[in-house]
């Protein structure tokens, strides 16, 4: 699975490459957010805005990561597609995850936060 | 009304059909292949129903009307190129056409398949409320499932049936159009994941699902006149090529195939209905199915529109055909919640001010209970939904009849017990504004019995309306002869005012128009005979009485007892003690669900029967008994306008309406039957002269039920008719080879206590049938007679039942 990640200050920004997240690359998508939450990131920004379509386990892998950051920091994403907005209204992700419309938002948003 | 449809000349008519042939079928014209005629006029007759869709759409979203959707689990439509000829207004020029090119347009019509996509009634009657709602105007669509195997075929074997798959879709089907562009991703399955939102408040995540596609398939619907083009949507399931292709790249083919096959046959087959058992897994899934791909749909086209839901049911009126699609309750819950985020105090207004329920049954058994395990694995997040619907229903109980537990119970829409089993009617009795019964004396038991504790709580949610058959279909279509005669002697208006046929009581006095009336059944007649002739090698006396029970095979519809009826003539002929004066012919047709042995008992006793009988020479043809196998919308379009005598004799409180009985009667059958149903609207309307009504009253065998007053045993003792047609069952009169198949009836009698009540019914029954042949003996006075049923139709029009919903239910006017 490509994913494109670089750092602006103390935030991680993850943008997936793929137009899909699905069982074939899940579990490589959570492998690689859990070693970057081991190895310190506390504040990640996953921009979706390449996906078309998450499958269950996808967004499995994406609850896995909040959970794991827990109340030690967070993560937000943005630009979100939607045809992936709607499987997270599905879901009711979108109830748990902050969703901004821009990566510059959602940086904007977890710089503030302390 | 006449056609508005702009008149095809023939010339123009050839010219499509020979285009069709060409570019559609890759044939050269002209042909004389029945087949690809039938094809290639089935494409022209769908060119004009596109672009009349098109113009319909868009008069609705002029006006921005209304619209109803008709959930069904079936529909089953028939054969549709005579029916959309005629609303077309096309027969007869289509007709002249083929003729000149010396082709039989009826071999033509019957190279189309007979889509089986349905059981019986129920399925009927959402095929005749389509064609209603078009002809009306009415912004009317159905919903159903795309199923590749429609109900099986019936075969016969040594009087036994046999089921085999019904492929309707393996030739093509120049109706449908496959809309991919509009498939839609159902998911199903999973776990809910206990979370909190943002806020910290309760936020049930459901997750882990598997999707299904759903991709609809639409059947142009065209009304009377052409007007009004609207669709029936099928949805079939899918696993996409988009949606697979990772799973191929990995390079586990196995796994993909398997994947599409798993989801595809979601859609697979349809369900013989009594074989519906709660805990099939699949039949919950296909439930489900439906109500998530159509709501999905629906909800769509609303926010074309509009950008909430504060309009939806004034926009929208959702109409559940039974029990099958109440889940729609708890997706449509679901979707306001989870995915719009309503309050859920407003999604419930707008979910219940939006479903209505249409109860088709009063028997326990097809009340449909769904283990809360099942629902809990297959759907989770709708099990949470409907238990909080419970929570908040129960709670208003509790408040408005304190302290008792039992009504609490009762009520509920969870049966609490070993497992836990979720009431699916209960789930739509809650969650609708409205619940019909479909006949007068069936919504009365409903209040009064099945439902009474809903019915004392909302009062103003119950009404009753009474089934209804298209006429387009059941004597336009079905019986030329006599729609000829109506038309040359007062007009065409009965084919959109079905209360025009009382236009031709003065006639049933009249000589003239009476012998053209009888000469029309009497060629209707041997037009079966020669069907029966060719079908079973069996000659029969088109001058006999067509004596016809022809539905499925269920216990409670009484093929026994008709088959008690023969089987007591037959002895009291070949004993010496009746001469017959009317010869008579029994027609059976029907088909017995698979796993229902004793239906499929009776299928076996029916050709036996008929075996002995018809071969028997004392008899000398004056009975002859005759299955038709197979039964189908077509068939039935080919029996009903020969019959002479329709049997309707259900036990009492068992039929929810019927809507066979209207069909004869439509067609000039006189009916005998119990009072059951429509049956009695029927004797309302035709007159107690005119029909034939016998046997125990709803409310005589309840109170038999309660009090434990019926001993079969005693009927067995005290009269020796219904002893020696018992005897005869049990003696292998009907079974010389096969020894002793029968002595189930006699133990089914005697030991389970004659659950159907046939042995009350029979004395008066026999009794009837005497009397009916007395009359039958005097043509005059039975045509008359006859008439006056064809002229008191008017009431059993599925265009009155459509109206009466428009009116009491969906509250929405005609487009202007």
């Amino acid at each position: 699975m490509q994913l494109k990640h670089n750092n602006v200050k103390d935030v991680l920004i993850v943008r997936p490459l793929e137009k899909r997240i699905d069982a074939s690359t899940a579990a490589e998508f959570k492998q690689n957010m859990n070693e970057w939450i081991d190895s310190g990131n506390r504040r990640i920004v996953l921009n979706l805005s390449e996906v078309d379509f998450i499958d269950s386990s996808g967004l499995g892998a994406i609850i896995s990561g909040f959970k794991k950051i827990g109340n030690e920091g967070n993560i937000v994403i943005c630009v979100v597609k939607e045809s992936v907005m709607s499987l997270f209204r599905l879901t009711r992700m979108n109830r748990v995850f902050d969703i901004y419309t821009s990566e510059n938002e959602a940086l904007e948003a977890l710089s503030g936060k302390a | 009304m006449k056609p508005t449809v702009s008149k095809i000349s023939k010339s123009d008519l050839k010219a499509s059909i020979d285009y069709h042939l060409r570019c559609s079928l890759c044939k050269e014209p002209p042909t004389k292949d029945y087949r690809d005629l039938f094809l290639s006029t089935a494409f022209s007759l769908r060119d004009r129903m596109a672009e009349k869709i098109l113009h319909t759409e868009q008069r609705y979203q002029t006006s921005q009307t209304k619209r109803v959707y008709y959930l069904s689990l079936e529909f089953l439509i028939g054969r549709l190129m005579g029916n959309n000829l005629h609303n077309l207004g096309m027969f007869d020029v289509c007709r002249e056409f083929m003729t000149e090119a010396g082709i039989d347009i009826e071999e033509v019509r019957e190279q189309e398949n007979d889509p089986g996509l349905g059981n019986g009634g129920l399925g009927r009657l959402a095929a005749c409320f389509l064609d209603s709602m078009a002809t009306l105007d009415i912004a009317g669509f159905g919903y159903g499932i795309h199923y590749e195997y429609g109900l099986f075929k019936q075969e016969i074997d040594n009087g036994y049936q046999r089921e085999k798959p019904d492929n309707w879709l393996a030739d093509l089907n120049p109706w449908e159009f496959k809309r991919t562009d509009e498939k839609c991703i159902i998911p199903i399955k999973g776990r809910i994941e206990h979370f909190q939102d943002r806020d910290g408040e309760y936020n049930p995540m459901w997750l882990d699902w598997n999707f299904i596609v759903g991709i609809p398939f639409d059947i142009p619907v065209v009304g009377y006149g052409g007007k009004t083009v609207n669709w029936l949507r099928l949805y079939g399931a899918g696993s996409s090529a988009d949606f697979d292709i990772q799973i191929f790249n990995e390079g586990d083919y196995f796994r993909a195939v398997e994947q599409k096959v798993a989801s595809e046959t979601i859609t697979k087959m349809l369900y013989p209905l009594d074989t519906i058992m709660s805990g099939r897994e699949l039949r919950l899934v296909q439930e489900y199915f439906l109500v998530a791909c159509t709501l999905k749909d629906i909800i769509r086209r609303y926010l074309k529109n509009n950008e909430n839901f504060d309009r939806f049911p004034d926009q929208v009126a959702i109409q559940m055909n039974d029990t099958h699609p109440s889940l729609a309750v708890a997706e449509l819950m679901r979707l306001l919640v989870d995915e719009y985020a309503l309050p859920w105090k407003h999604a419930w207004e707008v979910t219940q001010q939006t479903l209505a329920y249409t109860n088709h049954t009063v028997l326990a058994e097809a009340l449909e209970k769904w283990p809360a395990a099942l629902l809990e694995r297959v759907i989770p997040r709708h099990l949470q939904i409907i238990y909080e619907i419970n929570r908040q229903f129960l709670e208003k109980i509790a408040a408005r009849y304190p302290g008792d537990v039992d009504l609490l119970q009762r009520m509920s829409l969870i049966e609490e017990g070993e497992s836990k089993l979720v009431r699916m009617a209960h789930l739509a009795l809650v969650g609708s504004h409205s619940v019909n019964g479909v006949s007068s004396l069936h919504t009365e038991i409903l209040k009064q019995d099945n439902f009474s504790d809903f019915y004392a709580l909302w009062p103003e949610r119950f009404v009753n309306v009474t089934n209804g058959i298209t006429q387009r279909r059941w004597l336009l279509e079905a019986n030329p002869r006599l729609a000829g005669l109506i038309t040359d002697t007062i007009g065409d208006t009965w084919i959109t005012d079905l209360s025009r046929l009382r236009g031709l009581e003065p006639y049933a006095d009249q000589t003239v128009f009476m012998d053209e009336f009888r000469d029309i059944k009497r060629a209707n007649k041997e037009d079966l005979s020669k069907i029966i002739s060719d079908t079973l090698w069996l000659s029969i006396n088109p001058d006999s009485l067509f004596d016809i029970h022809i539905k499925r095979i269920h216990e409670y519809k009484r093929q026994l007892l008709k088959i008690m009826h023969i089987v007591h003539e037959y002895l009291q002929i070949v004993r010496g003690e009746k001469t017959p004066t009317v010869a008579k012919t029994f027609i059976f047709a029907g088909k017995a669900a698979p796993g229902y042995w004793v239906a499929k008992q009776i299928i076996k006793l029916i050709h036996n029967v008929g075996q002995v009988i018809n071969q028997d020479k004392r008899i000398q043809d004056a009975l002859k008994v005759v299955f038709l196998p197979d039964y189908s919308v077509s068939l039935a379009e080919k029996i009903i306008p020969a019959a002479d005598l329709s049997e309707q004799i259900s036990m009492a409180g068992q039929e929810a309406s019927g809507t066979g009985n209207m069909k004869f009667m439509l067609n000039g059958a006189l009916t005998v039957g119990t009072l059951d149903g429509a049956n009695v609207e029927m004797l309302e309307e035709a007159g107690a002269d005119n029909i034939f009504i016998f046997g125990l009253k709803a409310e005589e065998i309840t109170d038999m039920i309660k009090k434990k007053n019926y001993y079969p045993v005693e009927y067995y003792r005290l009269f020796p008719e219904i002893r020696r047609v018992l005897d005869a069952f049990r003696d292998n009169t009907f079974c010389p080879d096969e020894q002793g198949i029968f002595q189930w009836i006699y133990h089914r009698m005697m030991n389970n206590k004659d659950p159907y009540f046939h042995l009350p019914d029979f004395f008066p029954y026999i009794q009837m049938q005497d009397q009916i042949e007395a009359e039958y003996l005097d043509p005059v006075n039975w045509t008359k007679k006859a008439v006056r049923n064809v002229a008191r139709s008017g009431k059993f029009s599925s265009d009155r039942a459509v109206s009466d919903y428009n009116r009491l239910i969906w509250n929405k006017k005609a487009p202007s």
